[in-house]
């Protein structure tokens, strides 16, 4: 049976709110708050034996003594939070879990992935919390699942929930990649249905924007991820890896010639592409729409970017830089190409 | 784009691909190369294989959707609706 | 049941250098430039010249096109580069010579071709299988108005003329190792062991990205049982020239790491069941036609389990996903290989196309893994490294993307990415 200790703040602790956001750190006997459920959860074998709180204004520089009365209760693993998008509390619990884990001792904290703290965990693992309060039960539960699969000795990874810097470290091997791939092939006949070098990656839920209502009153952008840029690549858009998106002007203009465009896309042949830009810009189509009404007109210029080994966090950042672009010019709707 | 409550229609070979990251709607294109094009066809084929895929697209932004899903072109309600011809 | 071998008579090349007649004799490769620019010749080429760049040397090659290892099977070639040197028949039988630690390397501009780099000392140096060998570097000037299509089959039907003359050389001298391959036969049980066998996936994208087999580009190929000599004797050759970290030159078809492990362990803990090609086609619909039919393939021939590899970045990992998924549906254990693009610390999601229902993968590296590589006396194949828009010879900061098959989807590396 695991001894687990588990950190919480003021508030979850039933101490107070605000005004007691300075007090602590305090060590309780068995679990508080929050903790009570998760004890249940992680029963019968594991239990949680001690919670420190902390007040929020005062414990992410405390966190020596919150470490020192934590370890006081001999823990095989310290637990913090769940602390939602609470930015001081997540701060705190991501400070007490890279401490934990620095001193020897396996730890996991809870929080959301937009938690301003989550960064600060270090190589400790930290799971996904809902965003609010309301969510504490299906965060307990998933909190629950990865101590849990800690305790039994397993890294967690992205199927657990795990957020933040959970890093693929490069590594040098004895063997080289191809003895490792026959030797996991021999591992997987022999019955082991998981062993595997890499863990599954998983996406985030993106949640659709509601249809267009009346398609002849909005305004359409065009946007392509095929590295479609003017002739001679003038604003140097990456063929691969790409760290930026450009626009260019399409007012005035029904067509796009061959000549006048070209795709430095390093993915695919850019052949087909540079005898005709509209296989990958459908502006003369797009026109056609305008001219019927079917639309009630197209932006006056389109984005675009090379699709070809772009890392998330970049893609994650034009979309989100398009999006606003787009709201501010009043385009309501927009076509991607991508290759 | 989505979140942001801009539908988007993404016009793509690799529909696994969009459905794994969750783009709620995509349009299938005919190759990685020419998302919107057919070099296979004339030029006026293609031309009308374009139209195609954007009256798709079109009728993929004013589809109401809640997961990812893929919309095949052909004949569309909305070209219809427009009262328009195609040959 | 008919079988057949494959002998490779090996000569290490200890010493290279330049002299009159092209000769190898005591581990010494001499060549003769100008019987090599001779072989070289094509009226697409305004000149090209050679360097030797070994090993050690204060040295780096940018925009490395391919590489070739010397081999041949007689004089004038003996069959070897069927399609390009020896006329398109089957090979994969009898003797081969080869010349081992040497290769022959094209370097310089083709449209679409993404730079790649190898250093032959600093830390790049163990990344590339050329850092350890002695490179013929073959950089060249186009005619004036060639097209570049007519540039890039002049250099690779050169390179492979070029390969097979310096292995003639060896035809007469005494072998450093004889090593003896006989082809896996289809079906056979050999006692309790597993039957493991190898997909090897081809990019076929069209100008400057195929890959070529008998000669012929494998685009409209459907996935085919092929004898692993036949990779001995230079059936594949690449045309490949995208993403630097993740291609398969000629040498590494030649030398394909994951057949050279089962053949390693044929008879001891596994059965080598064989090799299918494939094309990675552009389209989808496509991919999951060669996906399903390679999976039948492999399933004829009795696999248990099969070692999927891949060429390019994440539409090739599509190719993979796919086979692994139709491999686990007909009760074949897949196994991936996968390049991982984690972001620079690593913190990204690694695989931009994972399978559905399989899930064996094994990691050769982080893309992005940043690595600082210092400054070079000599550089080959371009005076500037136009990534980072610095001198070739400069110190300069890049991914390990750049870094000639540093990420070997054939399993050439090693490196890896791990959960920290």
């Amino acid at each position: 049976m695991a001894r687990i200790v588990h950190y919480i703040n003021q508030f979850f602790a039933g101490v107070g709110g605000e005004d007691s956001a300075g007090a602590g750190p305090v060590l309780l006997e068995g679990p508080a708050g929050p903790g009570r459920r998760l004890a249940e959860l992680v029963a019968p074998e594991h239990e949680i034996v001690a919670t420190v709180w902390c007040g929020d204004d005062v414990a992410a520089d405390k966190v020596d003594e919150i470490l020192g009365l934590v370890r006081s209760a001999d823990p095989d693993l310290v637990v913090a939070g769940p602390a939602f998008t609470s930015g001081r509390y997540g701060l705190a619990c991501a400070r007490v879990v890279a401490a934990a884990h620095q001193a020897g001792v396996a730890s996991v904290a809870s929080m959301h992935e937009d938690n301003p703290g989550l960064d600060e965990a270090g190589a400790a693992a930290v799971v996904a919390s809902g965003e609010v309060a309301r969510r504490m039960a299906p965060s307990l539960e998933r909190l629950a699942a990865g101590v849990g699969r800690l305790l039994a000795g397993h890294t967690l990874t992205a199927e657990d929930g795990r957020i933040g810097k959970a890093a693929r470290l490069t590594v040098v091997t004895d063997d080289n990649a191809a003895t490792r791939a026959v030797d996991l092939a021999l591992v997987r006949l022999g019955g082991d249905a998981a062993a595997t070098e890499i863990p599954l990656p998983r996406f985030d839920r993106v949640t659709p924007a509601a249809p267009v209502a009346d398609a002849s009153t909005v305004m359409l952008a065009l946007v392509s991820e095929g590295g479609l840029v003017v002739a001679d690549n003038p604003d140097g858009l990456e063929s691969a890896r790409a760290t930026k998106w450009l626009r260019y002007p399409l007012e005035n203009r029904d067509a796009l010639a061959a000549g006048d465009y070209m795709s430095v896309h390093g993915g695919f042949s850019t052949a087909w592409a540079n005898e005709d830009p509209h296989r990958i810009l459908p502006l003369d189509a797009v026109r056609e729409l305008e001219a019927e009404g079917a639309i009630g007109g197209l932006l006056g210029e389109y984005f675009v970017t090379t699709g070809n080994g772009t890392s998330v966090a970049n893609a994650r950042r034009f979309g989100v830089e398009w999006a606003a672009d787009l709201r501010r010019s009043g385009a309501r709707a927009a076509i991607l190409t991508a290759t | 784009m989505e979140r942001a409550g801009i539908p988007t229609a993404v016009l793509c070979n690799l529909v696994s691909i969009a459905e794994r990251v969750g783009a709620p709607r995509i349009v299938r294109t005919r190759g990685i190369p020419y998302p919107t094009g057919d070099p296979s066809l004339d030029a006026d084929a293609e031309k009308r294989w374009r139209r195609q895929l954007v009256d798709c697209a079109l009728e993929a932004l004013q589809t109401a959707v809640h997961e990812p899903t893929v919309f095949e072109p052909g004949e569309t309600r909305v070209a219809a609706a427009a009262g328009v011809d195609h040959a | 049941m008919r079988t057949v071998t494959l002998t490779r008579l090996v000569h290490q090349v200890r010493e290279v250098g330049f002299g009159e007649r092209t000769s190898f004799a005591d581990g010494v490769l001499t060549v003769s430039p100008e019987q090599a620019r001779g072989v070289l010749a094509d009226e697409a080429l305004a000149s090209v010249e050679l360097s030797w760049v070994s090993p050690g040397q204060s040295a780096r090659i940018v925009k490395v096109l391919d590489a070739v290892e010397p081999r041949s099977k007689g004089p004038g070639g003996g069959g070897i580069f069927p399609g390009f040197v020896g006329p398109a028949r089957p090979q994969g039988s009898g003797e081969t010579h080869v010349l081992r630690g040497a290769t022959v390397v094209t370097a310089g501009f083709l449209p679409r071709a993404q730079e790649a780099l190898v250093d032959l000392s600093g830390p790049a140096a163990a990344l590339s299988p050329l850092g350890a060998t002695h490179n013929l570097v073959v950089e060249f000037t186009p005619a004036q108005g060639a097209p570049w299509e007519r540039v890039d089959a002049a250099l690779r039907r050169g390179a492979l003329r070029l390969a097979a003359a310096l292995a003639e050389a060896s035809l007469d001298a005494e072998p450093d190792a004889v090593e003896e391959f006989p082809s896996p036969s289809a079906g056979a049980r050999g006692g309790d062991r597993p039957r493991i066998g190898v997909v090897t996936n081809l990019q076929t994208q069209g100008s400057f990205k195929d890959v070529f087999v008998y000669g012929r580009s494998f685009g409209a190929g459907l996935p085919t049982l092929l004898d692993p000599g036949e990779l001995d004797d230079g059936a594949v050759v690449s045309g490949q020239f995208g993403h630097p970290a993740l291609k398969n030159p000629t040498f590494l078809h030649q030398n394909h790491p994951v057949v050279a492990e089962l053949r390693r362990r044929h008879g001891t803990d596994v059965e080598f069941a064989g090799l299918v090609i494939c094309p990675e086609p552009v389209e989808q619909g496509a991919k999951e036609l060669i996906s399903l039919f390679a999976a039948r393939v492999c399933a004829a021939a009795g696999f248990d389990a099969a070692i999927v590899t891949k060429e390019g970045g994440g539409n090739a990992d599509a190719d993979v996903a796919l086979k692994m998924d139709a491999l686990v549906d007909l009760g074949i254990e897949p196994v991936g290989l996968y390049a991982e693009m984690a972001g620079v610390d690593g913190t990204g999601p690694s695989v931009v196309v994972a399978p559905e229902r399989a899930t064996a993968m094994v990691s050769t590296g982080n893309y992005d893994h940043l690595l600082q590589l210092p400054e070079m006396e000599r550089a080959y194949g371009g005076e500037q490294f136009a990534l980072v828009k610095a001198p070739a010879t400069a110190s300069f900061e890049v991914p390990t993307a750049v870094v000639y098959c540093a990420l070997s989807p054939l399993g050439w590396g090693r490196i890896a990415a791990r959960s920290g």
